[in-house]
């Protein structure tokens, strides 16, 4: 295996990126990830917040102590993990981080590893998704990637500008990746339009260092408009239009305590952005 | 004078019947309350040393040319070895030798659980250990998987023949009852986690090999060490200096020691085997979960008259069947009880003992079944426990028995939920529930030790026990300055090595400091009576400070020697408490956070009361993990561990740790040892879950039934009062009109 260090997005050319660390040296040490080029782009991605723009290399200590960024992603980023992890944790990392579902990190023969099946589906599951579960019922569970969604945050990455929905797809039978990256697309900063508050709220099963059961992030917009998301529900960071979408929701039999959940949390966002 | 006596022995609350020589125990008790050393709050002697990391643990240890293991285990939950090729692991870098089925003890040709040791390699580093276990070229034959513990019990796949308790007539007294509660309760699979992983580092010298070894037992390794490979006892030197936690999991060798013996032997280097922390989550053992199927019936006065209990453990491929009814047998003075206790076998990793076993889950049943009959009967919970207080174990007198004290202490405690539960608001609600406690801990013989005393009045305890990690050390020291009239500062212990001092006792069962101590007292008492004749040679008055005395005696020792005395005859020695906590209810989401413990102990005579609340503070946050967040879960379609890390297995951290109020009886036993004490290590564990389970229906009227209590169990729970409240209205209705 070869590390690369370019000082430059243009030396950047392919091969598995590495930035903390947090995320990809468990997956390569388990053999889930397999690298024959690591590139560790800290040279490259830029770090910091400057007029409403943020560095995908800031870590997540450094923003939830970010007084300029909004409330919503200030509070995902101190809910996340622990303060070990986030010294270590760079924000663009945090976006692309895989699901936690136990099979997918185990290295069962999944969908989301090419296999033919989910074994969420039929097996242990009262961690997985309430939402867009039929093909994969794995989690999302990035605290972070949720509040971007409300807050509609754009992306820049070395090829190209897109939104943070378009950023995530739903993984199915063709294309079981579960983000549009392409191979060698390097994220390089996240823009944040303003907004006129927000909100993020997550359930845990202890008071620290845990992923979401389910996490909502609000944000009312300056056109009037309230963007509602939920992690910990879907394969991705999911949007929901209301609270009444939740009705909608198909929970598998130990997941159904997370609709109540989500309906709970998302009704005491709203209130609180109000 | 030692002599022959016939006695049962109590272990983690297994019984045998043994016959033992035991010397006498001549000493008279200290005086109750705080003495000038014992009873007195000291930091720990070796704190300095942990923190500093110079504290040697087996995890630390490197020998000279030493190799490093690592162990195939099986990824099916049943399966047999078909063909087994170890010799492409042979062939890598690094590699000095390879075993497989029935080459070691552990290493099983047919397998039981995944994750059951199968084979082993040695190489020069870990790496390549682990690398060459991945070349092994192996053929299975998969076999019938077992995981369900009602399917196993109907199909009568036993660990044991089934335990059947009965007093009375329950039939009887069940029909006779004015208020009858039946309810199913269930606990999880837990990990004991300990911070070190189980690990041993095997190297022969001649003929004799040494085991340094993270263990609760070190004389136990030795014995079962000696046994396995056929060698005398003496060729067996079994070393922990420092270890980092067991909870009842390190009481035995396992495959690890014998993978490192047998490959040391082969290669003629030492070997160490170290469990990953992943292996510790699939092959270090658990507690077993249980199904707890109870019926309680009551007078309108509030009497208990019957008590019936269904228990079945989920104790895995290996283990043994716990006492989950213990407590129901135990804790309340009651008529008729009937109970049967199912140990099933299933393709699922093995039982090992944790922190009280079978009453950490028995007493969540019976406590929760008692409250839920409190509220059906409308008695005060307190109350209800007074009137039901057993005044003796089945017949058998207790040699001492405070919970009147502790429940009294608890009073203040108690009063309390008025206030909190006036706390309560729309979303939080909050209320105070409690839980009695009762557990073994008496310990017994043997335990020796030796105490060594030089002019400069320095004295040395030395006895070949382990310290698990609860302050053994200081403790000990404690007792040894205390009877020699010397500072604790000026007593060190030794320990750790089987050949460097006698046999002492396990560290399981709440036994170490009541088995121990009251060896090392006497063997202070040998000493300092030496010390006295010396006094009188020299005609100096009674009075005389110790270090004066033995000033003259250069390079003369005095070696004081103490063995630990029989248990009271026909007596039942058992340790009691209550827990009174307070939580808070988040009934829009199921979140339950724990404000408040306070938790009454009597185990006697207490010698480090810093110690012993720093033992209380430990169980009570680990039984905070077991009450609402911890849980091994298996794949229900092949059983294998799908918990394999700590990101999925859920252990409290700090910031779940409520405000903790340690208090004790401190009244020593006085039928017990020279000492008066008993254990602590395992008692604080036992109520914590049920007091929270009964403080969460104060709170919400909501009946949790089931460990741990996730937001699903808690909103379930919460559901299923909505729907009660409601009917009662409905009912209630027009009888109102």
């Amino acid at each position: 295996m070869e590390l690369l260090r370019p000082s430059s997005v243009q030396e950047v050319d392919g091969g598995v990126f590495l930035h903390g660390g947090s995320e990809v040296v468990p997956l390569l040490r388990e053999g889930l990830l397999e690298a024959e080029r690591l590139v560790d782009v800290r040279g490259v991605v830029p770090r910091g917040v400057q007029d409403g723009v943020i560095g995908a290399g800031t870590t997540l200590a450094e923003l939830e102590v970010e007084p300029v960024i909004p409330d919503a992603l200030r509070e995902a980023c101190r809910l996340a993990a622990s303060p070990q992890l986030r010294n270590m944790s760079s924000l663009g990392g945090n976006l692309l981080q895989s699901t936690r579902c136990w099979y997918w990190r185990l290295g069962y023969r999944c969908r989301l590893h090419g296999g033919d099946r989910c074994h969420a589906q039929e097996g242990e599951h009262r961690e997985h998704a309430i939402f867009a579960n039929g093909f994969c019922a794995s989690a999302h569970p990035s605290d972070v990637a949720t509040a971007l969604v409300a807050l509609g945050a754009q992306l820049r990455t070395s090829r190209r500008e897109l939104s943070i929905q378009e950023l995530y797809r739903v993984p199915d039978e063709g294309d079981r990746s579960t983000t549009t990256l392409e191979d060698g697309e390097l994220l390089l900063e996240v823009e944040l339009p303003p907004v006129e508050a927000s909100v993020y709220l997550k359930a845990m099963d202890r008071k620290r260092w845990s992923f979401p059961q389910v996490g909502v992030a609000v944000a009312r917009h300056s056109d009037g408009s309230t963007r509602i998301a939920l992690a910990g529900v879907a394969p991705i960071p999911w949007r929901i239009e209301s609270a009444d979408e939740l009705d909608t929701a198909t929970p598998l039999p130990r997941t159904e305590w997370k609709v109540p959940l989500a309906r709970a949390l998302v009704r005491r966002a709203l209130a609180q952005l109000a | 004078m030692a002599r022959l006596i016939r006695t049962e022995k109590e272990v983690e609350g297994r019984f045998e019947e043994v016959w033992i020589v035991v010397e006498e125990d001549p000493l008279e008790q200290w005086p109750a309350g705080p003495l000038a050393v014992v009873g007195r709050p000291a930091p720990r002697k070796d704190g300095h040393e942990r923190v500093r990391g110079e504290a040697r643990y087996t995890a630390d240890l490197k020998l000279p040319g030493m190799l490093h293991a690592a162990v195939l285990r099986s990824p099916h939950a049943h399966a047999k070895v078909r063909r087994i090729d170890l010799a492409p692991a042979l062939a890598l870098p690094g590699v000095r030798g390879a075993i497989g089925p029935g080459e070691a003890p552990g290493l099983a040709e047919e397998p039981g659980f995944s994750g059951a040791a199968v084979a082993a390699v040695a190489a020069d580093t870990f790496g390549q250990a682990r690398a060459a276990v991945e070349a092994i070229e192996i053929e299975w034959e998969e076999l019938e998987v077992v995981i369900d513990p009602d399917d196993a019990v109907r199909r009568e796949l036993l660990m044991a023949e089934p335990r059947h308790y009965a007093r009375g007539d329950v039939e009887k007294a069940l029909a006779e009852a004015d208020v009858v509660v039946e309810a199913t309760y269930r606990t999880q699979t837990v990990l004991h986690n300990s911070l070190e992983t189980h690990q041993a580092l095997c190297e022969w010298q001649g003929d004799a090999l040494h085991v340094y070894i993270s263990t609760q037992y070190i004389w136990g390794i030795r014995q079962a060490v000696a046994e396995t490979l056929g060698l005398p006892e003496d060729k067996v030197r079994v070393v922990c200096e420092y270890m980092g936690g067991g909870f009842g999991s390190k009481n035995g060798p396992d495959e690890y020691t014998f993978v490192a013996a047998e490959l040391a032997k082969r290669t003629g280097r030492p070997v160490r085997c170290a469990l990953t922390r992943r292996e510790e989550h699939t092959s270090a053992g658990n507690r077993n979960a249980t199904i707890q199927r109870l019926r309680a019936g009551a007078r309108s006065d509030g009497t208990i008259i019957a008590l019936e209990g269904e228990f079945t453990n989920s104790v895995g491929w290996s283990g043994w069947n716990a006492s989950t009814e213990g407590p129901m047998r135990m804790l309340y003075d009651c008529e008729n009880v009937r109970t049967v206790t199912y140990g099933a076998q299933l393709n699922t990793p093995p039982m090992k003992a944790f922190r009280a076993p079978g009453f950490v889950e028995g007493t969540f049943g019976l406590e929760c079944m008692v409250d839920e009959l409190a509220a059906k009967l409308d008695v005060d919970p307190l109350e209800l426990r007074r009137r039901n207080y057993a005044s003796s174990n089945d017949g058998t007198p207790f040699s001492s028995k405070n919970l009147e004290d502790c429940y009294r202490q608890a009073e203040p405690h108690w009063e309390r939920r008025h206030e909190v539960r006036a706390r309560s608001d729309v979303v939080w609600k909050r209320g105070v529930g409690m839980a009695s406690q009762i557990w073994y801990g008496g310990g017994g013989p043997p335990s020796y030790a030796w105490v060594r005393l030089g002019s400069d009045g320095r004295a040395t305890v030395i006895t070949a026990m382990q310290d698990i990690g609860t302050g053994t050390r200081t403790a000990m020291a404690q007792i040894a300055a205390e009877e020699l009239g010397v500072p604790l500062e000026q007593v060190d212990v030794v320990l750790g090595d089987s050949a460097r001092g006698a046999y002492a006792s396990i560290s399981a069962g709440s036994s170490t400091l009541p088995s121990m101590g009251p060896a090392v007292r006497a063997a202070a008492a040998d000493a300092r009576e030496q010390v006295e004749d010396i006094a009188e040679q020299r005609g100096l008055p009674k009075d005389t400070p110790l270090q004066e005395i033995v000033a003259v005696l250069e390079e003369s020792q005095i070696l004081g020697k103490g063995a630990r005395g029989p248990n009271p005859a026909g007596m039942s020695v058992l340790t009691f408490g209550v827990h009174v906590v307070e939580v808070a209810v988040d009934v829009e989401t199921g979140e339950v956070q724990v404000e408040r413990v306070a938790a009454i102990h009597d185990v006697g005579r207490i010698v480090n009361p810093l110690g012993a609340s720093s033992q209380v503070e430990g169980g009570i946050i680990q039984g905070i993990g077991h009450t609402l967040s911890e849980a091994r879960l298996l794949d229900p379609e092949t059983g294998r561990v799908l918990t394999t890390s700590l990101d999925a297995y859920r252990m409290p951290t700090i910031a779940d740790v409520p405000e903790i109020v340690c208090e004790f009886v401190d009244r020593p036993d006085e039928h017990l040892t020279n000492l008066g004490s008993k254990g602590l290590g395992e008692p604080p564990i036992v109520p914590i879950a049920a007091a929270i389970a009964n403080a969460i229906r104060d709170a919400t009227g909501a009946d949790v039934h089931e460990l741990p209590i996730t937001r699903e169990e808690m909103l379930r729970a919460l559901r299923e009062a909505q729907q009660r409240e409601r009917e009662t209205e409905k009912r209630g209705a027009p009888a109102a009109v």
